[in-house]
């Protein structure tokens, strides 16, 4: 990679050894990666977390050493003009009677969030930067975390990252440069697979379930979906988020909806394959069906708001909350941004819900706290596909709707 | 005496390491698939659920990018459960970050199928530098 004389310079050592580190780190992923140069960011959403129940059983050393690197980071001022906003965290900052939010580490993590703050770093704890005010523009450079976030970006905004993990994301923020190389320049945003729509999608999780389809059958590629609407902000997230979760997508196209796909020739930049896959009211059908491992119909869980809520979706189960009581036993939890919290408070929503026995979960989710949950109904396929893993739970994927049937019944009672 | 053979490849990530061979033709999401202090696989029906990457040489087809998998990858490597080294089919770069952060070597683009030719249990010497695997069967 050729780099300029300033930014050798910063990688022999002139501004310390930690930004020589992340130099270096960016260097050498940029040579791994095929990068020719490092190119401005304007633009992050860096990782900051407290490992909590992630880290159950890391000696302290381990600990240690390892938030020794955090507070290390946010000992740096964020690069000036590049705008910085923080992934979701593995505890809430507030204090809420649940175990899985380890005292200890929250105020590690409330500690660090003042470092950040001064730093630089906007302490957004959210999964869905864009939806509190890090909304980049079109052929904006970015460096993200969180790969659902990272494919609304590229796919949705026509904004640009790869997807960014720990070190390169803090390293951007800290040099407010990236290594040019992936979905970065143009000719690597060209469609890779062809999807044609039949099924009717209804709502959110129909398009998470296109999604999931989706990821799985394009791996690293670009999914272009060809015969579909537009989908409202909350379908565009949750198809996102599933394409992230069963592939490796960084991005997609929808044919005559999309920045970057006015007609389904611009998506695939002039090549159209002619081979293409089909997902039809069957798949559809069957791609809940996947995410529906269950021996009874007993719930403990219902977890709405992944990724977070937005305020629309908030409104909405509050509106199906409303006069309802949560069946004893069942967790009702919406994760969302403390900032999205906020308007809920004003609009009314978050007393509705919690009045119904639900509670509204700041900077953070139940997957990431590893809440205990053994029968967990749920909108997101992402949390339904990572919650079994992580939590070791059953999983049930449903429309809104039916999650709050079962919310409120203890039970799954079918989509209804 | 054990059979072993000289595998070439290219170096992602350079280095030199050692271990025992873990093989499954399939991906692994280093986020909510493997346990970040234990560095067992947890994915449910994973082909290598309840194996712990401490220490092998992770012989699969590609990891599944997750921002969270440096994270995991250094949890792990701070507890000594990390992999010894990484030998993919493809490279996905999430991984080949998690390798650069914490020093851990990473193949590729071998010259012959790797599944084909290393099996579990096998003891491999993976030499990123020179961009040599050096395979002798158990």
């Amino acid at each position: 990679m050729e780099l300029t004389g300033e930014q050798q310079a910063v990688l022999d050592g002139s501004q310390g050894d930690y930004l020589a580190k992340c130099m270096r780190w960016l260097v050498e992923w940029g040579e791994v990666m095929g990068a020719k140069r490092l190119i401005k960011v304007d633009n992050t959403h860096a990782l900051l977390p407290v490992p909590n129940l992630m880290a159950q059983g890391a000696s302290k050393e381990t600990m240690d050493r390892y938030m020794a690197d955090l507070v290390e980071a946010c000992s740096h001022g964020t690069h000036p003009g590049c705008t910085c906003t923080v992934h979701a965290a593995f505890v809430t900052l507030d204090e809420v009677d649940v175990p899985e939010n380890d005292p200890e580490q929250v105020q590690m993590q409330k500690d660090l969030a003042v470092l950040a703050a001064d730093a630089g770093f906007i302490p957004t704890f959210t999964c869905a930067p864009y939806l509190v005010g890090n909304v980049p523009l079109k052929d904006e450079i970015l460096a993200w975390t969180e790969s659902s976030a990272v494919v609304y970006a590229n796919s949705i905004l026509g904004a640009r990252t790869t997807r960014h993990g720990t070190e390169s994301a803090i390293a951007a923020s800290l040099l407010g440069l990236v290594p040019e190389f992936g979905v970065l320049l143009d000719e690597n945003r060209k469609g890779t697979l062809r999807i044609e729509v039949t099924a009717e999608l209804e709502d959110p999780p129909d398009w998470g379930a296109l999604g999931y389809f989706a990821g799985k059958a394009a791996g690293l590629g670009i999914p272009v979906f060809n015969g579909i609407r537009r989908p409202s902000q909350d379908e565009a997230k949750q198809l996102c988020a599933a394409l992230a979760t069963s592939g490796g997508v960084t991005m997609c196209h929808i044919a005559g909806v999309t920045p970057e796909a006015p007609t389904i020739d611009a998506a695939f930049q002039g090549d159209v394959p002619e081979d293409y896959l089909t997902f039809d009211a069957e798949t559809l059908k069957e791609t809940y069906e996947s995410l529906r491992v269950r021996t009874g119909d007993e719930i403990d869980s219902v977890i709405l708001g992944c990724p977070h809520a937005s305020i629309n979706e908030l409104s909405k189960i509050a509106a199906l909350l409303k006069g309802k009581k949560v069946a004893e036993g069942v967790r009702l939890w919406i994760d969302t941004a403390r900032g999205t919290k906020g308007n809920a408070d004003r609009m009314g929503y978050t007393e509705i819900i919690e009045a119904a026995g639900g509670r509204i979960l700041c900077d953070t989710c139940p997957t990431n706290m590893r809440i205990p949950a053994k029968r967990i109904v749920t909108h997101g396929f992402k949390q339904a596909h990572y919650a079994r893993g992580m939590v070791g739970a059953e999983v049930i994927i449903a429309k809104t709707e039916a999650c709050i049937r079962a919310a409120v019944a203890g039970r799954w009672l079918g989509d209804g | 005496m054990a059979e072993t053979i000289d595998i070439r490849g290219h170096g992602v990530v350079k280095g030199y390491a050692e271990g025992e061979a873990l093989v499954a033709d399939t991906t692994l999401s280093f986020w909510g698939e493997v346990d970040a202090i234990t560095g067992k696989v947890i994915g449910v029906g994973h082909p290598l659920e309840g194996i712990s990457l401490g220490g092998r040489v992770l012989v699969i087809r590609s990891t599944k990018g997750s921002s969270g998998t440096p994270m995991v990858l250094n949890l792990a490597q701070l507890e000594g459960n990390a992999p010894a080294a990484f030998v993919n089919v493809e490279v996905d770069g999430l991984a080949a970050l998690g390798c650069i952060v914490n020093e851990i070597p990473m193949m590729t683009e071998l010259e012959r199928d790797p599944f084909e030719l290393i099996t579990t249990g096998d003891h491999v010497v993976v030499d990123a530098d020179e961009g040599v695997l050096r395979v002798t069967r158990k």
